[in-house]
């Protein structure tokens, strides 16, 4: 009995002890009391997480924005905030590995975000968000050959999160525009990995932007732009061009020119009809995507 | 009124019997009369033929003339313009969203 009771004495002693002592300095795995580490998020959630929290809220300052491609006259300028990512959640679940790490953005810890596709060709990103905020501060995408096609990186940082008066919204694939569209241009083969998450109609004000029906096709991150006009456009890099009849259908993106190309020359024809259609097709959104 | 009972010389039988005879007898310039209004007729449906089957080719040629014409103005009709490559960065660059 007596023995009880000292070793009841001495661990009500020791045990503010060892609780400190496991509070301020790592202590080695065998010695102090065992805690359970907070559970972290996977890097895949965490970086949605983040994404889905800048639909509402950014961080500000002074920022430097560098578009390699599509080509223009001046790819560098400033802005005050990062361009939004129009990211789409479930596809970058479904194509993307993604690892994280620590780094330091405009002097505020952030975690690096590297995403690889499954699809080689496609382009490859890295994002850097706030640790504290949660919100990107800096993000990137390279070709599938290693070079820069645009970045957007926050060189200062304002002290406070900015609240976004319109929030953002989330594209989501939509399987029924999938499905139309592969009826309106029987032979389209989609990159691997894209999906048609909007379509809209270029009524074809100017000159040089005829009436068109443009869908844009994703990967999550990645974004091509599909466009069926009557009128043909000069092929490029990142242009791929299929003449059909009367109608020129064109493929627009960050992927190399034989992907561009592929995607195109199996088409057999334009079923007009069914383009124009295109935009009145607003299926419900997949689950997977939410 | 007694004279409205004499005979008209003219209507006296004999002259009108040799008026038919003369009549039903062919003359040299009856010889043949059939031929030539038969080969009159053959020509004239010759002709008409001539004229119908002229008048077919030229509707032909005309005909061909136009669909000809509207073909070669469907095929040489100048091809919509190639819009330069910057239409299409412009449409990529739209769908990279706000900001870029």
């Amino acid at each position: 009995m007596r023995g009880k009771l000292l070793t009841a004495v001495l661990l009500a002693a020791l045990l503010p002890l060892g609780w400190s002592a496991a509070q301020t300095a790592p202590a080695p795995a065998s010695v102090g009391l065992q805690t359970t580490p907070a559970a972290t998020p996977s890097p895949i959630n965490g970086l949605v997480s983040a994404l889905k929290k800048s639909l509402g809220a950014e961080a500000r300052g002074e920022a430097v924005l560098e578009l390699v491609f599509p080509p223009s006259a001046n790819p560098l300028r400033n802005a005050r905030s990062l361009p939004r990512l129009g990211a789409v959640p479930g596809l970058i679940r479904r194509n993307f590995t993604v690892t994280v790490s620590p780094d330091t953005v405009a002097g505020r810890p952030a975690r690096r975000y590297a995403l690889t596709p499954t699809n080689p060709l496609a382009a490859r990103w890295v994002i850097w968000t706030d640790q504290q905020w949660n919100v990107p501060l800096a993000y990137q995408e390279r070709m599938s050959g290693g070079s820069l096609a645009r970045r957007a990186e926050l060189t200062t940082v304002n002290p406070a999160l900015s609240r976004l008066t319109r929030a953002g919204s989330v594209r989501t694939v939509r399987p029924a525009l999938r499905r139309a569209l592969l009826s309106a241009l029987p032979g389209l083969k989609l990159p691997d990995g894209f999906e048609p998450v909007s379509v809209q109609t270029q009524p074809g004000t100017t000159d040089t932007m005829p009436p068109a029906v443009e869908v844009l096709l994703s990967d999550g991150l990645n974004v091509l732009a599909l466009v069926v006009s009557p009128r043909p456009v000069k092929a490029a890099s990142g242009v791929g061009v299929r003449q059909l009849g009367a109608q020129s259908v064109w493929l627009v993106g960050n992927l190399p020119q034989s992907a561009l190309d592929d995607a195109l020359n199996s088409i057999r024809r334009a079923n007009v009809q069914a383009v124009s259609a295109l935009p009145g097709t607003f299926g419900a959104p997949a689950a997977s995507d939410q | 009124m007694n004279d409205d009972l004499q005979p008209d010389p003219f209507l006296a039988d004999a002259p009108l019997d040799a008026l038919f005879a003369a009549a039903r007898a062919p003359t040299p310039a009856d010889l043949g009369a059939a031929d030539r209004f038969l080969g009159r007729q053959a020509g004239l449906q010759a002709d008409r033929s001539r004229r119908r089957r002229h008048q077919l080719r030229l509707w032909v040629s005309s005909a061909l003339g136009v669909a000809a014409a509207a073909g070669g103005l469907l095929l040489l009709r100048p091809a919509p313009a190639e819009l330069p490559s910057s239409a299409a960065y412009s449409v990529y660059q739209s769908a990279l969203g706000d900001g870029w």
